[in-house]
């Protein structure tokens, strides 16, 4: 029996942005159920990656795998496999909550009685029932957030990419969104997580990969119960530019 | 299929924004105005016109000018076509440049569509408000049918002109909204695109160049005779061929923005 290929597996990517480089030869594996929490200080190239990812921008070189198959030459492969929150939850301000779904789902190919339920059931998972008919415009931060965050999970992807999902979350929301992430793993969905929030990681990843001015400085386990030592890997990286990987 | 989605987001965006409203409705008043004006000097000048042999009538002297005046030489101001100048462009002028403001972009480019499919859905559901705006503007004219001796097949050449100029300054107004940071500049690059189009014979005229390949540029040259009623497929691949040209140069910008990031 064959094994599988990965989910995502990803080869030297490497990408230039405003002339200096933003990422370079980053290499990643991430299976199914895995959830990867991406860390690095501002400018270290995560949104970069997570763009890339994505399907958004486009590397300068390197590849993507999405299951085997070559993302790059094949962009239409994330339609159904791939969510995106993107930072800041960019939405549509005139269009309503249950437009947002229902525009994402026919994006992604949902139609008819599929989308429909699809939307019914993101909305009483994310608690967004009461507000399916308000504009976007007029939400706050938080609810902005998880309208984008039923954007990206409405078509049950196999790839789910958050950047910065706990922003202007408040508690009571974060505990709920670690949740979410927890029931995504465990439906065999992959979720790679970019976060400024230590604590955000070592309570829901497995894993986490930390960038530092556009290179890959750590890629290993996390430990749920040890943030002490996740804090001072990270600083390490953060304040020594020192690979921890090497 | 991935373009009627971004096409029927787009009109769900249309729809519920006040710009298309208020676009469409100063403009139907204004062009019901003029087309009052015009069936008013048209009554007025009933007795004269049954003294000629070969006479305009109602379709060259109200449901025609109705659609042009610049180019059918009519007094009263403003036809659609000179409407369609000033409204495309800020109908256009959010479509694209707007969604990279609001950094919904790349959402669309992530979510699978490749920037063919949001160029051309955005152009189609652009191109549905206009023709839905033609035909409430045809509406007039043909109300009268009944009791008019209508030129039926001069009517529909000339609804085939508007059509193709509709859809050329749809595309211009999108590739400009492509290509700018900002709508504003979208829709004043646009205009200023279509004005040229418009005037650039006569502004040659003016200067004392009388160029064939000038004349030929001018949007006048290939919709004076569609007004007129006359058909000519050169005329219609002049609009083919230039609102491709704007919509591969939209395509094509929006894959830049994919590679710049």
């Amino acid at each position: 029996m064959t094994t599988p290929p990965p989910l995502l597996q990803i080869d030297r990517l490497t990408r230039q942005r405003a002339g200096r480089m933003a990422l370079q030869d980053l290499c990643l594996t991430v299976q199914r159920g895995d959830v990867l929490g991406l860390l690095g200080v501002n400018g270290a190239g995560k949104s970069t990656t997570l763009g890339m990812i994505a399907g958004a921008m486009r590397p300068d070189s390197g590849s993507i795998r999405l299951g085997g198959e070559d993302f790059l030459e094949h962009p239409e492969l994330g339609r159904g496999r791939i969510g995106w929150l993107p930072e800041r939850a960019p939405l549509w301000p005139e269009l309503t909550v249950r437009e947002h779904l229902q525009a994402h789902g026919r994006l992604r190919g949902l139609r008819g009685t599929a989308l429909a339920s699809a939307c019914d059931a993101m909305l009483e998972r994310l608690e967004l029932v009461p507000m399916a008919r308000r504009l976007a415009g007029v939400l706050s931060q938080g609810q902005r957030q998880r309208v984008g965050l039923a954007c990206a999970m409405l078509h049950r992807p196999d790839l789910l990419i958050l950047d910065e999902p706990a922003n202007a979350l408040d508690p009571v929301q974060v505990a709920a969104l670690r949740q979410l992430i927890r029931e995504e793993a465990a439906r065999g969905a992959a979720v790679i997580l970019s976060t400024h929030l230590l604590a955000e990681v070592t309570a829901v990843c497995g894993r986490v990969a930390i960038l530092h001015e556009g290179r890959l400085r750590h890629d290993g386990p996390v430990d749920a119960a040890d943030l002490p030592t996740l804090e001072r890997q990270f600083f390490d990286i953060a304040m020594n530019g020192r690979s921890l990987a090497a | 299929m991935s373009a009627l989605a971004v096409a029927r987001l787009e009109l769900r965006r249309l729809f519920v924004r006040p710009l298309g409203w208020v676009l469409g409705a100063l403009t139907l008043g204004e062009l019901a105005w003029r087309f009052v004006l015009l069936l008013g000097n048209f009554l007025a000048a009933q007795v004269r016109l049954a003294a000629l042999p070969a006479g305009p009538g109602y379709t060259d002297l109200v449901a025609v000018p109705l659609l042009s005046s610049l180019f059918t030489g009519s007094l009263v101001p403003f036809g659609l076509t000179e409407l369609a100048l000033l409204v495309v462009p800020l109908l256009t002028m959010s479509s694209l440049a707007g969604e990279r403001g609001n950094g919904t972009l790349p959402l669309l480019l992530a979510s699978g569509q490749s920037p063919a499919d949001i160029v051309l859905g955005k152009y189609l559901a652009t191109l549905a408000w206009l023709v839905a705006w033609l035909a409430l503007v045809l509406a007039m004219p043909l109300s009268l049918a009944h009791g008019t001796t209508l030129d039926w097949g001069k009517l529909a050449a000339a609804t085939i002109g508007l059509v193709l100029v509709l859809a050329l300054l749809a595309a211009i107004g999108l590739a400009c909204s492509a290509f700018a940071s900002h709508p504003a500049i979208a829709a004043t690059a646009a205009l200023v695109i279509a004005l040229a189009l418009c005037c650039v014979n006569l502004g040659a005229q003016a200067a004392g160049v009388d160029s064939g390949v000038i004349h030929w540029l001018a949007l006048g040259t290939h919709l004076e005779p569609l007004l007129r009623g006359l058909v000519d497929t050169t005329d219609v691949l002049w609009f083919v061929l230039l609102t491709a040209l704007a919509l591969a140069l939209a395509i094509r910008r929006l894959d830049a923005d994919r590679e710049r990031g």
